[in-house]
């Protein structure tokens, strides 16, 4: 026996850190269950796909034939899928090892022999949670048709449907929403018990002996009080004494108020419930996205800042605390959250992926303090991510630094330089701005040389910019960071070389499409 | 005895800084506080803190500034007041250079009605460059050199005098490149700033006195004036 307790609890530190099959456990855990898993939604589309067609199947065989292979691949290969499925479920639920390696541990430490039976009983208990737990007896009875030679079993196909619920969010969201009203719809169900069982036994007294009186039996007036309270009136089952009538008002009154009340559970459950709605698809939509910029606070500055970026057709989420300044941002038409950006939950819970997703984080509250907190926490979250901030005091300077920005913006320092440019070479420095804010039609772009454009084009010369009407103002060798003004002919072009043309906006976009073109030749 | 000196009125780090920045361009740079006592108290930088009010009593400037060469500024914190002092000192003195800093389009807008003949709409101009940091960081970087920093590229303007080659010559024959010099844009009369790029005057023939606005190493741009007979 003792050989045999040793020879499991090895096995279980075994399973523990194998890393082949802790990572094939993830995976399964991550499709079935982890809903930002990229895998995830094809899984879910596969098996809401298979649930209509089962259900598409059973409605289909009501009245035609359906072929053998039709009914072969729904009885048997749809419900082994579900059964794997509910296998890797169960599975993946709790870890067995893990239950085994903590009994045998805290045994150890207390220096008794280790107690295989009490770890078992945890590990049956544990699973038999998941059995029991509403969605894996759905799970399981979706399973049944597989013995589909039992004609009711074949109606097991419906418990496929409910399934849908484990596959789609919105259902989910739907019940989470109700079932915060659990209380009052328990105590509306009391209520229509109460009027119901009374009631059925009122009509049943008073009709049942009355020959003209459809209702015969405690069934048939059980069926009538439903009907009735329901407010659906079919009028198959009608009282016709006097007696069964003054019943039937009482009923249809208290049907009235059952209805009113559950409209108005459903609807205050739903107003109270739907910024909390509105924030998940919020978030579920930033997990959809690809690149964005994020912009921290939204005060006067990251306000001009998300316009500009908007106008430019880019994605600029916004994260701040304030309520206020988040309804701000809302009502411009931006993608906010009422997050702390300074928090590390907030990105957690927002599922953001700084590598993948962010261009840029922009620390624009008008707040040193606030600015290098937010760096900070974005920066402990990744090393990678292009860090913006603005710098309220020139003081903070070194402190913003330290915490990992990248680049700084000093409004103040800018007003200097401004203010000197002005009275110097006030007519260049407006022509710049207005260049650099395509005022009148003309701007000013940068065009990446690609691997691909660099194939065809070597020289500047080969570039004929001319011919659309652009000047070139010179090249960006980005490796060696300098700037080559007004390039001759013969300067060789390189891949990743940037070319920094001014023309009318639509002739550099012909321009560039010339030059993609070009590198398809 | 008047000078050409530069006045800016509100003691904060915006006043310091243009103060830092503009030093070297007049003889005088004063600073001017609504609480002068106070500011001079804690003030470390190098420039006079003079006091002032906005009761257009504006006796002592008038002794010692030269308007037509001097400059004011108004980076007043408060808006309102700001714009008081600009109708102020417009009111007073009609040839004054007045630049003034303002927070939103609207005071932007209200300070020009006051007067100021330039507005520094400080978080457009926040704006505009943390925008361009994102979309076109190299053509924020290029330009940041060019304009504030000591590069060998340089954007000036350079005035077309009577005996200049180039008059009567269409703006779309102008060869300048080849002196390694790019033109950006023509000042037309009434201070119109038009982009040669424009197609709208690309038939616009070049007359005395128009000024261009042209980029170039510092050596190429003097050796051009040289050949067209031109000043700075």
């Amino acid at each position: 026996m003792n050989f045999l307790r040793r020879r499991i609890v090895d096995f279980a530190y075994f399973l523990n850190t194998a890393d082949a099959y802790q990572r094939k456990k993830q995976f399964f855990y991550n499709l079935l269950e982890n809903n930002k898993f990229g895998h995830k939604k094809y899984f879910d589309f596969f098996m809401i796909a298979l649930i209509f067609f089962s259900v598409a199947i059973l409605i289909v065989e009501v009245k035609s034939d359906v072929p053998e292979y039709v009914k072969f691949f729904n009885v048997y290969v749809i419900s082994i899928i579900f059964l794997v499925e509910y296998l890797l479920r169960l599975w993946t639920s709790s870890s067995v090892s893990e239950v085994i390696i903590n009994y045998s541990e805290h045994d150890t430490m207390l220096g008794r022999k280790f107690n295989l039976f009490r770890a078992f009983l945890k590990i049956v208990k544990t699973k038999f949670e998941f059995i029991l737990s509403p969605q894996a007896l759905i799970d399981l009875l979706a399973i049944l048709p597989f013995f589909h030679e039992l004609r009711l079993l074949r109606l097991f196909v419906l418990f496929r449907v409910f399934k849908l619920f484990r596959y789609t969010a919105r259902f989910r969201v739907f019940i989470s929403v109700l079932s915060t009203k659990k209380f009052e719809f328990l105590i509306l169900l009391m209520f229509a018990s109460i009027v119901i069982f009374v009631s059925s036994v009122l009509v049943y007294v008073m009709e049942a002996n009355n020959p003209k009186s459809p209702i015969n039996t405690l069934f048939d007036a059980f069926y009538w009080s439903i009907v009735t309270i329901a407010t659906v009136g079919y009028g198959d089952v009608v009282a016709v004494t006097t007696e069964g009538r003054i019943v039937a008002i009482f009923v249809i009154i208290a049907g009235i108020s059952v209805i009113a009340f559950t409209t108005s559970i459903v609807v205050s459950a739903f107003s109270e419930k739907l910024d909390e709605i509105r924030e998940m698809k919020t978030i579920d939509d930033i997990r959809t996205l690809k690149h964005f910029y994020l912009i921290c606070g939204y005060e006067s500055v990251a306000a001009e800042v998300a316009s500009k970026l908007k106008s430019d057709n880019l994605t600029i989420i916004v994260l701040d605390e304030s309520q206020e300044r988040i309804a701000n941002a809302k009502k411009d038409g931006l993608i906010a959250l009422n997050y702390d950006p300074g928090n590390v939950e907030s990105y957690k819970k927002t599922g953001i992926d700084f590598d993948m997703q962010v261009k840029s984080v922009l620390c624009l509250r008008e707040s040193d303090v606030e600015n290098v907190y937010t760096t900070l926490t974005v920066r402990s979250l990744s090393k990678k991510v292009n860090i913006t901030s603005l710098l309220m005091d020139d003081i903070n300077r070194k402190k913003l630094n330290f915490a990992g920005v990248d680049e700084i913006l000093y409004p103040k320092g800018l007003v200097g330089l401004i203010s000197k440019e002005l009275i110097g070479r006030p007519v260049a420095f407006e022509a710049i701005h207005a260049l650099r804010n395509d005022y009148y039609g003309v701007n000013i772009e940068e065009i990446l040389i690609d691997g691909r454009i660099n194939e065809n084009i070597h020289y500047v010369g080969e570039l004929l910019n001319a011919n659309f009407k652009i000047v070139l103002l010179g090249i960006y060798k980005k490796d060696k960071k300098r700037f080559f003004f007004n390039p001759l002919k013969d300067t060789m072009l390189e891949s990743g070389d940037y070319l920094l043309v001014i023309g009318k906006g639509t002739f550099i976009k012909e321009f560039e499409r010339y030059l993609h073109k070009k590198s398809r030749v | 005895m008047k000078s050409k000196v530069a006045l800016i009125f509100g003691y904060n780090d915006y006043a310091l800084e243009i103060a830092k920045n503009i030093k070297h361009n007049y003889k005088e740079v004063y600073l001017y506080s609504l609480k002068s006592q106070e500011d001079s108290y804690k003030n470390s930088s190098e420039f006079e803190i003079r006091s002032f009010d906005l009761s257009d009593k504006w006796g002592d400037i008038d002794e010692f500034v030269d308007f037509e060469s001097s400059i004011a500024f108004c980076v007043l914190e408060d808006s309102a007041e700001n714009i008081f002092l600009t109708i102020s000192l417009r009111s007073v003195f009609q040839n004054l250079n007045i630049i003034a800093l303002s927070n939103n389009k609207e005071t932007a807008n209200k300070l020009k009605m006051a007067g100021a003949n330039r507005v520094i709409p400080l978080v457009q101009t926040t704006a505009e460059m943390i925008s361009e940091m994102m979309e076109k960081p190299i053509v924020k970087e290029v330009f940041h050199n060019i304009l504030f920093e000591n590069s060998d590229l340089k954007i000036t303007q350079i005035k077309m005098y009577k005996k200049s080659i180039y008059l009567g010559k269409k703006i779309s024959d102008l060869d300048w490149e080849r002196h390694g010099i790019i033109a950006l844009s023509i000042v037309l009369e009434g201070g119109r700033n038009e982009f040669i790029y424009a197609s709208k005057i690309k038939n616009y023939t070049v007359k005395e006195d128009d000024v261009f606005v042209v980029v170039g190493y510092e050596r190429d741009i003097l050796e051009f004036e040289k050949r067209i007979g031109s000043d700075v």
